[in-house]
């Protein structure tokens, strides 16, 4: 062959009948477009949403997490088995759409350096990490088998072997090409020279073995293809498709930001079916990769109760799927979608079914404590708390259906503007006897006002928080003042629950309380009250400035505003990272950095984005647990497992939650149980009182503020 | 069917202790911060109606006398499933005690579209006398079921289930007639469905006063005298148990216990 001749190949060498091709091509278009449209016939029932604001925000993420997988690769080998076969996949396809370009459309593409550096040597790479990809998730798939990968194990089966075979296939017919045509340029497929030398070696001499074999791998890899492609709708491969859609069309509110519903002259109140969840909802449970990375993470299924994230979001997908897939002829139903369970009902029963009671169980939906574990850790961005929520939006305000004890919380937010109930406690007893706190109604506007919380202000135990910030604070110098009996809870309790309309009732309370009070800076210890505060009034039309204590606190000592005594007794401490406070609302570092201003910091195995809830979340304070299925325990083990004596909390519900558990957690130890403490009262237990006493900081220091 | 509910709105009886208050002047406890609920009882026999209502169809009236905060229970009442509030509402009212209260109510019984059965709370949970119901029945000259929580059948007569120490009586009651309500598993009142409330926002209000029921100031003012009324102040006492050994201790305690009728 001529040294140099314009590096190329033949497209379609040593084979006849090529019009075959498209005889077989066109079933296999059919399918995945039929497919394909089913699913997406599924998403036009949703109500409409917007979710193309921001475009190039939304394009940045979608690179990050959709082309360099950023968010799957938080789990190391997975993710990296997953983006070596997912590009390998890309860019195969790539190679088949040049070939295409080149003898269908009759561009000239397959020659020169395109050629030699893409067309062979690049996709002959990926090919090959693909197979190392591929042979590695089955590996973990069939032999190690976690638990979170229980779903579709046939089906993913098909797929993963199918997808081996077509590559294995794909190299032997470019390694008999090469050794038949004695390529010049044949190395630079490497992959695919090596298996040619290796056929060889395995005796496959004659060149009309190797002809013969090379046309029955070559029509052998394209049924392969071909097939593969046909049945990628129907399988959980489809979230190659669908998860690009996912990630473009995510959710960029903060996440403690519920979406907003209107209530008067709404048609239905929350989502009773699936046509009452926004078109993204549906477009997310078409998305589901069935990772199991949620069900993981998620505390609620950790301890045994019926939610499980996955389940929850494949269970939605099922019932979509009998849904979108009823106008098929039952005949053609299983030969389509193998592996796929078929509803029997009628395309407008399914759509109209209510999806609580039918294919999700109200447990279900009443075991999330919101933690927001499952969204953060999901890698194609499923919303799954919004979901539980808008259910149990329905169930709530539309059928009244709650147990009675959360009920009984409900009626006390209305009754008295807070769930707690048969406290003893009233919003002003825990400052009666602290000549430095007062109301705003004495005070008139000040620099800060404190925001208490109904579950710090109601509970003896939990107003000791309140104290000790009160006491930082005015060591501190800091001018505040508390709205004492005027301030009524934020409505969070209620909002999680689902009942919305009680939610905007004590939101507007408080937003025209506030507003008439000439409040702009806020603090509050209550990492609930901050989310709402914060992120939640302003579409009501209450703006504020909202610091958690524990920021607060921190930004004190770094001032040297507030004299330690030095390291406390009972040290180590290890810290419980509030779901509103970390999850939600990124404040992991303020926390603690108090920690290690206080003593040795030991985190436990689960902190910061990865922190494990406490249990009170989404209003499970309010409800009952069965027996062995206390989140508050489980999390208590954890805390138990570091050794350390002093548990800090940042949250109210953290510390009753935890003190309880630690009980229990320790009598299964047989060990004592360690103190669970806010950081205010760490922090105020360290105070130099005498330092204080002395006047702090020194004059020099330049005195303190007034 | 149509039944009648009574329902009376009193200071939220879950406020902490340490906020309940006596005007020692009135005589009446002082509102405070303290929300202003349906009384208890009166829920249960709201319930007790509505469950009939939608097992024998017909309609629910409920009837309030009160200040003018009254539209707030009534709209509760309504959200949870009565069809028409009534609010008597008349300055001479401010005084009355329970047997104008009867005279009121039963005036305003009369004068409704043929009530066939009247339900009360057992008891109001602010005075706890269980006098009103009792006087409307004889004012209206029906006959009272008492302690009733649950009723049967659809038409007169109509089964009410009475409690009993132990059980339950059934009682068969020729309509109309009058019933008070006593707590039970079978009527824990239902949580308003959000819609349910706003729609009860939407609906009207009759209201009447005195005169519009036949009646003078005079007929309804007060024939009982509060003479005194206060927070009781609980003690607290402290003994301690002596003994020599554990053995005797828990035996002195159990003496004492046993002479202070606890055990
Ligand atoms: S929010 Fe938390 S509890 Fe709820 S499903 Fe997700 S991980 Fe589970
Ligand atoms: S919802 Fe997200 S995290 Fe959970 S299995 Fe599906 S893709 Fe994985």
């Amino acid at each position: 062959m001529d040294p140099m001749a314009t590096p190329t190949r033949e497209v379609f060498w040593n084979i006849e009948h090529t019009w075959l091709v498209y005889v077989l091509l066109y079933p296999t278009a059919i399918a995945f477009v039929y497919g394909l449209g089913r699913r997406v016939e599924g998403w036009f029932m949703g109500k409409p949403q917007i979710r193309w604001d921001r475009p190039w925000l939304r394009l940045k993420l979608f690179l990050r997490d959709g082309l360099a997988q950023a968010q799957v690769l938080r789990e190391r080998r997975a993710g990296l088995a997953h983006l070596a076969f997912s590009w390998g996949f890309l860019v195969l396809t790539l190679a088949t759409v040049a070939v295409f370009l080149q003898h269908d459309l009759g561009i000239p593409i397959l020659s020169g350096n395109f050629y030699l550096y893409f067309q062979s040597l690049v996709v002959d790479l990926f090919g090959f990490a693909a197979i190392i990809g591929v042979v590695y998730v089955l590996y973990q798939r069939y032999v190690v088998r976690p638990p979170r990968l229980t779903h579709g194990v046939f089906s993913d089966g098909v797929l993963l072997v199918g997808f081996l075979v077509a590559l294995i296939q794909g190299y032997v017919v470019e390694g008999l090409r090469i050794v038949a045509t004695q390529d010049p340029w044949g190395i630079w497929s490497p992959v695919g020279y090596a298996t040619g030398q290796l056929l060889v070696a395995l005796g496959v001499r004659e060149l009309p073995l190797q002809l013969a074999l090379h046309r029955f791998f070559w029509w052998t890899h394209l049924v392969t293809a071909f097939a593969g492609n046909a049945y990628l709708p129907y399988s959980k491969a489809m979230h190659l498709l669908v998860a690009p859609l996912s990630l473009f069309f995510r959710e960029l509110e903060p996440a403690g930001r519920l979406r907003p519903m209107e209530i008067e002259g709404a048609e239905r109140l929350g989502v009773k079916a699936l046509s009452d969840f926004t078109w993204k909802d549906l477009l997310d449970l078409d998305a589901c990769t069935e990772c199991g990375r949620c069900q993981e993470v998620c505390p609620a299924h950790a301890v045994g109760k019926p939610l499980n994230p996955k389940t929850f979001i494949l269970d939605l997908q099922r019932q979509m799927a009998g849904l979108a897939r009823e106008e098929v002829t039952p005949a053609v139903r299983p030969a389509l979608a193998p592996g796929v369970q078929v509803a029997a009902a009628t395309l407008a029963e399914d759509a109209a079914l209510e999806i609580v009671g039918h294919s999700i169980d109200p447990e279900v939906i009443w075991s999330c404590t919101t933690c927001n574990a499952c969204v953060e850790v999901c890698p194609v961005e499923i919303e799954h708390v919004a979901k539980i929520i808008d259910l149990r939006r329905y169930q709530v305000m539309e059928e009244a259906a709650i147990d009675e004890t959360p009920q009984q919380a409900l009626q006390g937010l209305e009754d008295r503007a807070h769930p707690f109930r048969g406290t003893q406690a009233s919003r002003a007893d825990w400052y009666q006897d602290l000549p430095y706190v007062k109301t705003l109604a004495e005070t008139g506007p000040v620099d800060y006002l404190y925001w208490v919380g109904c579950a710090v202000a109601l509970n003896e135990r939990t107003q000791r928080t309140a104290r000790a910030l009160a006491r930082i604070l005015h060591a501190a110098g800091i001018d505040f003042a508390v709205l004492g009996e005027e301030e009524v809870c934020t409505g969070d309790p209620a909002r999680r629950m689902g009942n919305e309309y009680l939610f905007e009732l004590l939101a507007r309370q408080n937003i025209d309380t506030l507003q008439r009070s000439q409040v702009t800076r806020i603090i509050t210890t209550c990492p609930h009250c901050y989310n709402t505060l914060k992120n939640e009034y302003g579409a009501l039309g209450g703006l504020f400035q909202v610091v958690h204590h524990t920021e607060l606190i921190e930004e004190l000592l770094a001032q040297g505003r507030l004299p330690l005594k030095g390291p406390v007794d009972r040290s180590p401490i290890t810290l419980h990272d509030p779901c509103y406070l970390g999850r939600y609302n990124g404040v992991y570092q303020a926390p603690r950095q108090l920690v290690d201003a206080l003593g040795e910091r030991v985190e436990m195995e689960r902190s910061r984005a990865r922190s494990f809830c406490c249990g009170a979340g989404g209003g499970r304070y309010f409800m009952d647990d069965r027996p062995g299925q206390r989140v508050n325990v489980e999390r208590s083990r954890q805390a138990l497992a570091t050794g350390a004596p002093t548990v800090a909390t940042a949250c109210p519900f953290c510390t009753l939650m935890l003190e309880d558990g630690v009980r229990t957690a320790a009598r299964e130890a047989g060990r004592e149980a360690p103190e669970v403490k806010d950081l205010a009262e760490l922090v105020a237990e360290a105070l130099d009182e005498e330092a204080l006493a002395a006047g702090w900081p020194p004059e020099e220091a330049g005195g303190r503020r007034a | 069917m149509h039944v009648v509910v009574c329902i009376k709105q009193i200071l939220d009886p879950e406020i902490p202790p340490r906020e309940f208050q006596v005007d020692p002047q009135t005589k009446r406890a002082v509102r405070g911060r303290a929300s202003l609920v349906i009384s208890p009882f009166d829920l249960n026999a709201l319930e007790v109606a509505v469950q009939l209502k939608e097992r024998a169809g017909g309609r629910v009236t409920v009837v309030s006398l009160g200040g003018e905060e009254t539209p707030e229970a009534l709209r509760r009442a309504l959200a949870m499933g009565a069809d028409e509030a009534v609010w008597i509402r008349d300055g001479a009212l401010e005084a009355t005690d329970a047997s104008g209260t009867a005279r009121c109510l039963a005036a305003a019984i009369a004068k409704l579209d043929e009530p066939d059965l009247v339900l009360f709370g057992r008891q109001a949970g602010d005075w706890d006398q269980g006098l009103v119901g009792p006087m409307v029945a004889e004012a209206l000259g029906w006959p009272l079921v008492t302690n009733v929580f649950q009723t049967r059948g659809e038409n007169s007569p109509l089964e009410l289930l009475q409690q009993a120490e132990g059980g339950y009586r059934v009682v068969a009651a020729t309509l109309p007639a009058a019933a008070t309500i006593t707590n039970h598993e079978a009527n824990v009142a239902r949580l308003p469905k959000v819609r349910e409330i706003m729609l009860a926002n939407r609906k009207p209000i009759t209201q009447w006063s005195l005169g519009d029921l036949g009646l003078a100031a005079d007929e309804v003012a007060p024939r009982v005298v509060v003479e005194a009324l206060a927070v009781p102040v609980p003690e607290g006492h402290c003994t301690f148990i002596e003994g020599e050994t554990a053995q005797e201790k828990a035996q002195n305690l159990a003496r004492a216990l046993r002479e202070l009728k606890v055990i």
